[in-house]
């Protein structure tokens, strides 16, 4: 068995490797600004993906052009959610916008075939960026050049909103809130414009997510980010949610962890049934070794 | 090994806390006894009333049979008829009111007058009721041939024999309940025998562990501490909230906590009921039963099995339960029941229910807050809630009650009504209270020793005098240099 | 002539016995008229009538079917009345709960024909098994955490039931019910009366739990975790136990599940969905998660009006995602605006029924002066 199928691979996880971390960011800010764990970020990310495809499947547009369209939407849709929803439920508890989260999939799950005629498909003969034909091949191992868009994009991203994160006005206001939603409104911080605005920008991030994703996979139904959500979620928890650094380094590990175990696979196939499991499983005992998380602080409560 | 000599120690405390409830039940049962007995005899008393009853309606005089058999009836017919009127008269009401709206001047006389001959005419049927059954009562009546003597002599007969018959069952009565109790103190008996014997075998087992891991006891603490903290020390990563604290805690005394704000006293209280794991060390403990403890061992939900119950200064009531249902989480260690128990409603998580829902009543009895058994703790004055607060410490038999600003949010006489009451809580439940607080007032007029704190390190310990006294008390409320 | 044989007497007599009758009667209906379990027994007698009378041929066999497979569903929500109206903690794994139960019930029955007794044991003790690994591991930091985590776990099962098996079907000749055997038309009947009694059983024990001390050191958890901490109460103990209880239930419910629909085609990829875990929560939400009715009555309209009366009408059929978008729309304004949900509205129906009676009282008879 040589080296070029294990590089097979790791190339087949990098798109949505992306997608994860991108996912895995949006869902870490909303954590850290609204308090609760965003079970619609994948619909509102599929959302966005949606717009695009509708729009290249059916007017015929370049994906390139209607991309950036599918992420307004998504910043938009993202938005309005803050604003009617979360910010007139000041008064409900944790769990209660836990729920209002789930309420929103089960909202847009069901709408979503109302709006867009792709949703009816049987299967979508999505085109990406680059033609998945166009690749570059080095010895055995052969890369298509779609995946250096999504690589490139998320890399630009992520350093980008870290960047922002640390040096800009925005981001120094977004870790305030962070810490303490009143004490940053009392040193004038406008904590609504913050809260809005991560919403935005969480949803537009997994519309960019959505879309690098379903480049490269099936794209059948308005859950198709649910697997990409989940493993955001566990890497939120693998990396504790304490810092916006620990999730995504989190996801990382998750989908290395995934090119690993399906290294072992091509040499104990009765393993890849149990393949995510194992992966799960993994997970779970790294949480069990340290409940605070791999970058986690133990959070002392106040009685 | 922690593990295993911690799960030793649990099933005594689960052998006895099994014992206890037998031994309250017995008592419970006893008094139902009472009561059951009471009932039953009353029962037989109507029965043979019974018996008695047709001869004593048949001595009535004229005059009170005329009220059973025609008064009562006429009255009921006329409350019938009565209901009838009362409907019509709304009726006319609204239709008088329709009439003289559409027109000032309207006619409305027909309308009274079919009131009025209404009302007659229910009174004209009760009269015509009444000659009926009146005429039916004087025919009976006048045909009635009885011998008075006779039956007088017949009823003095029964009723003499009924009183017999009455206190032979009274007898058997009591002996059917004596008997029953006797069952009982003998299954109780057997029921506390047998759980002792478990206790036994667990207690055999500790020592055997002990002596095998030469494991010592805690030296003891002098003989009148209930709490020791020694080097106590707290770090929130940098933050040094408390350093190198040292205070003993006398039993049954009044002790206080004071400080500046953010002086680390309710990072102190945390400690001791272990909210808080201290990062140096130690704090000793006295329990009921005279052993030295470190609670550090503890988790923070087994320290109130200990005899620790502390109230919160933000007031942390249950708001969607009943009061009384507060008082009954409190006490939550107290049950015994397992699981099985409680799904099924098992006898003896009624028996369990009825004891504590007892004592939740005497608690609340005295603290006065049995007008508010029944109320939602939802929306209750904050003044009731920190008595309710104050009320589920007494719930879980403590040793030392922690009470973290009490007097926050009270107005004066409130203060110093609290001040009597804590006084009295410690003297009535035999125990030692331990307080933060800001009001000077009340820590000057209640404790018996305070301990000043500031940043965490101690600045004085004494009297009230004497800590009012000390220099580095003055400097830390007042600033260096202010004005005497 | 004795005393009896006396007219006067004997009237007197008759008077008396009937007022003594009128006030026991009304004792009695006292005692039982707040009794909680009377409620869920005329419950089980009203379905099993139904049972009866489809049996008969008055109501259709559809709607009986669709009254059973609610039922089902109503057991998984009974789970969630201790998780999420009294513990506050949120599970997204109940369907790969009930996946599991399903699997397993087919395991038995299909492949070694061990019967339902073994089948209840197994069922249980591998969603306690599942249930006490899952939650330790999520419960240990934040209650929150149990959502992401059980998310996850129902994903993983979902895929390894789905490459075990695909498609799992019970022959009705293989059910045995403790030894009896039945024709093949009586099978579904015999499960229906099966479904009702666990179902009985199940509201009795979730009402003496939310009556008894755990139930109320649930609440007080849910309200402050550091009082009921400071008042010994455990709360890795309380929410493990309540996660444990919601998930042997949802086993329960796919076991109950495979017996009653056992001749359709079912596979783990398009039953046991998100989806499905996303109705039954919001179905518990919009009927009110801290009572027992609350949570049969929002099974009943989110599952139950859809399956009983909307299948039969085109435009529901047309667009089956319908149901899904109102179930989504109600579960956001409940949270928001009515926190203890239908049940609460009905509450206070109620309250103003009995207002209004007075007032009728009064405008009728008027006021006795």
């Amino acid at each position: 068995m040589d080296f070029s199928a294990y590089l097979t691979i790791l190339i087949g996880v990098l798109p949505p490797m992306c997608a994860g971390i991108l996912a895995t960011f949006a869902i870490t800010l909303i954590f850290k600004t609204s308090y609760t764990t965003n079970f619609a970020q994948g619909v509102i990310s599929a959302i966005g993906a949606y717009v695009a495809v509708e729009l290249t499947l059916e007017k015929g547009l370049p994906l390139w052009g209607v991309a950036i369209i599918g992420v307004v939407v998504a910043f938009v849709v993202g938005m309005l959610i803050d604003v009617c929803i979360f910010r007139r439920g000041k008064n409900v508890n944790a769990i209660g916008k836990q729920i209002i989260t789930m309420g929103l999939i089960s909202l847009f799950v069901g709408v979503i075939p109302f709006i867009f005629k792709v949703a009816n498909y049987e299967s979508v003969p999505l085109q990406p960026f680059i033609p998945i034909t166009k690749q570059l091949v080095i010895g055995k191992v052969s890369i298509p050049y779609n995946t250096f868009v999504g690589l490139g994009l998320t890399i630009v991203l992520m350093v980008l909103v870290f960047v922002l994160l640390q040096k800009s006005k925005w981001g120094l206001s977004v870790r305030a809130t962070a810490s303490n939603e009143i004490v940053a409104g009392m040193m004038g911080i406008n904590t609504k414009v913050i809260t809005a605005i991560s919403w935005a920008i969480a949803g537009a991030l997994g519309a960019v997510a959505a879309i690098i994703y379903i480049g490269n996979a099936t794209f059948s139904s308005a859950l198709v980010m649910t697997t990409t959500q989940i493993n955001a979620f566990l890497a939120g928890i693998l990396g504790g949610f304490a810092t916006f650094y620990g999730p995504v380094v989190g996801a990382a590990i998750i989908y290395l962890l995934d090119v690993i175990i399906g290294c072992i696979c091509i040499h104990v196939p009765e393993l890849s049934m149990w393949k995510s499991a194992v992966v799960y499983g993994i997970v779970m005992l790294l949480v069990l070794w340290k409940p605070q998380g791999l970058f986690g602080k133990k959070m002392v409560k106040k009685v | 090994m922690a593990l295993k000599s911690d799960f030793l120690i649990k099933g005594v405390d689960f052998c006895q806390m099994r014992s206890k409830v037998y031994v309250a039940y017995r008592d419970l049962v006893f008094q139902d006894n009472v009561l059951k007995k009471a009932n039953k005899a009353n029962k037989f008393r109507a029965k043979l009333d019974k018996t008695e009853q047709p001869l004593r309606l048949l001595l009535l005089t004229e005059d009170e049979t005329r009220a059973e058999v025609v008064d009562k009836p006429v009255e009921k017919y006329a409350k019938k008829l009565r209901m009838k009127y009362r409907v019509l008269r709304e009726d006319v009401k609204r239709k008088k009111a329709k009439a003289l709206k559409a027109d000032e001047n309207a006619d409305v006389t027909s309308l009274d007058a079919l009131l009025e001959t209404t009302l007659a005419e229910h009174e004209k049927l009760v009269e015509a009721k009444r000659a009926e059954l009146e005429a039916l009562f004087q025919e009976n009546w006048n045909n009635r041939a009885i011998n008075e003597e006779e039956i007088r002599s017949k009823l003095e007969a029964l009723v003499a024999g009924n009183a017999q018959f009455y206190d032979e069952n009274l007898v058997k009565l009591d002996q059917e309940f004596e008997k029953k109790n006797a069952n009982y103190s003998k299954i109780t008996d057997l029921r506390v025998k047998f759980w002792s014997k478990i206790e036994g075998v667990f207690a055999d087992l500790i020592a055997k562990q002990n002596a095998k891991t030469g494991k010592k006891d805690l030296e003891p603490l002098p003989e009148d501490v209930i709490l020791s903290a020694r080097d106590l020390s707290m770090h929130f990563g940098g933050l040094k909230a408390v350093e190198a604290l040292d205070f003993d805690v006398k039993k049954g005394e009044i002790f206080g906590l004071i400080g500046p704000n953010g002086a680390g006293k309710t990072t102190v209280f945390n400690c001791i009921t272990q909210f808080y794991k201290p990062t140096r060390g130690d704090l000793h403990f006295v329990t009921k039963e005279g052993k030295t403890i470190s609670l550090t061992d503890y988790k923070v939900h087994d320290v109130i099995l200990k005899g620790i119950a502390r109230t919160f200064q933000n007031v942390e009531v249950v708001k969607e339960v009943t009061v009384l249902e507060n008082m009954l989480i409190a006490a939550t260690r107290q049950y015994s029941s397992g699981l099985f128990t409680q799904m099924f409603h098992l006898p003896l998580l009624k028996k369990e229910e009825r004891i504590i829902r007892a004592k939740a009543d005497q608690v609340l009895q005295y603290m006065g807050l049995s007008l508010y058994r029944d109320r939602l703790a939802w929306g209750l004055p904050y003044g009731i809630l920190k008595r309710i607060e104050i009320a589920r410490v007494l719930m879980c038999n403590p040793q030392l009650i922690i009470l973290d600003e009490p007097a926050a949010g009270l107005n004066d006489t409130e203060t110093v009504e609290l001040a009597a009451l804590i006084r009295k809580i410690r003297d009535d439940f035999d125990c030692t209270v331990l307080l933060v607080e800001h009001d000077m007032g009340l820590v000057m007029d209640v404790c018996d020793h305070i301990c000043a704190i500031s940043f965490g390190r101690k600045l004085a310990y004494g009297t009230p005098e004497e800590v009012q006294a000390s220099k580095e008390v003055q400097e830390a409320y007042l600033g260096t240099g202010g004005n005497d | 002539m004795t005393a009896k044989n006396d007219y006067l007497v004997k009237k007197m007599l008759a008077e008396q016995q009937k007022e003594q009758s009128a006030k026991r009667a009304l004792q009695i209906f006292d005692k039982f008229k707040h009794h909680p379990v009377l409620g869920y027994v005329i419950f089980a007698v009203v379905l099993v009538l139904l049972q009866v009378l489809a049996k008969e041929g008055m109501i259709s066999t559809s709607f009986i079917g669709a009254v059973g497979s609610t039922l089902i569903y109503c057991i998984v929500g009974l789970g969630f009345c201790l998780l999420l109206g009294y513990s506050a903690l949120a599970s997204l794994g109940t369907a790969g709960f009930i996946g599991i139960g399903a699997y397993i019930t087919y395991f038995c029955f299909a492949e070694y024909n061990v019967g339902v007794g073994v089948a209840f044991l197994l069922v249980i003790v591998v969603a306690v098994a599942v249930g006490v690994f899952v939650g330790f591991i999520s419960l240990r930091i934040e209650g929150i955490y149990l959502a992401i985590v059980t998310l996850g776990v129902a994903q993983i099962i979902k895929e390894v039931l789905s490459a075990l098996v695909d498609t799992i079907k019970i022959s009705a000749k293989d059910i045995t019910i403790f030894g009896m055997g039945f024709e093949i038309r009586e099978v579904k009947q015999a499960v229906f009366f099966l479904i009702v009694a666990i179902m009985l059983l199940l509201m009795w024990v979730t009402h003496n739990l939310i009556n008894s001390p755990t139930g109320r050191a649930m609440l007080a958890m849910k309200n402050s975790t550091s009082a009921a901490q400071a008042f010994g109460i455990s709360l890795m103990k309380y929410r493990l136990l309540a996660f444990v209880f919601s998930t042997i239930l949802a086993a329960l419910a796919g076991l109950l599940y495979m017996l009653y629909i056992r001749s359709e085609q079912n596979s783990a990829g398009t039953l046991f969905t998100l989806s499905t875990s996303l109705n039954i929560l919001g179905a518990v939400i919009i009927g009110g998660t801290k009572s027992i009715w609350g949570t049969i009555g929002g099974t009943f309209i989110i599952f139950g009006i859809d399956k009983m009366f909307l299948q039969d009408i085109k435009f529901f059929n047309d667009n089956p995602t319908l149901i899904t978008i109102v179930c989504g729309l109600l579960v956001i304004l409940v949270v928001m605006f009515f926190p203890g949900g239908l049940v609460q509205l009905v509450k206070g129906g109620i309250f103003k029924l009995k207002t209004l009676f007075v007032k009728w009282r009064v405008r009728r008879y008027g006021i006795e002066e």
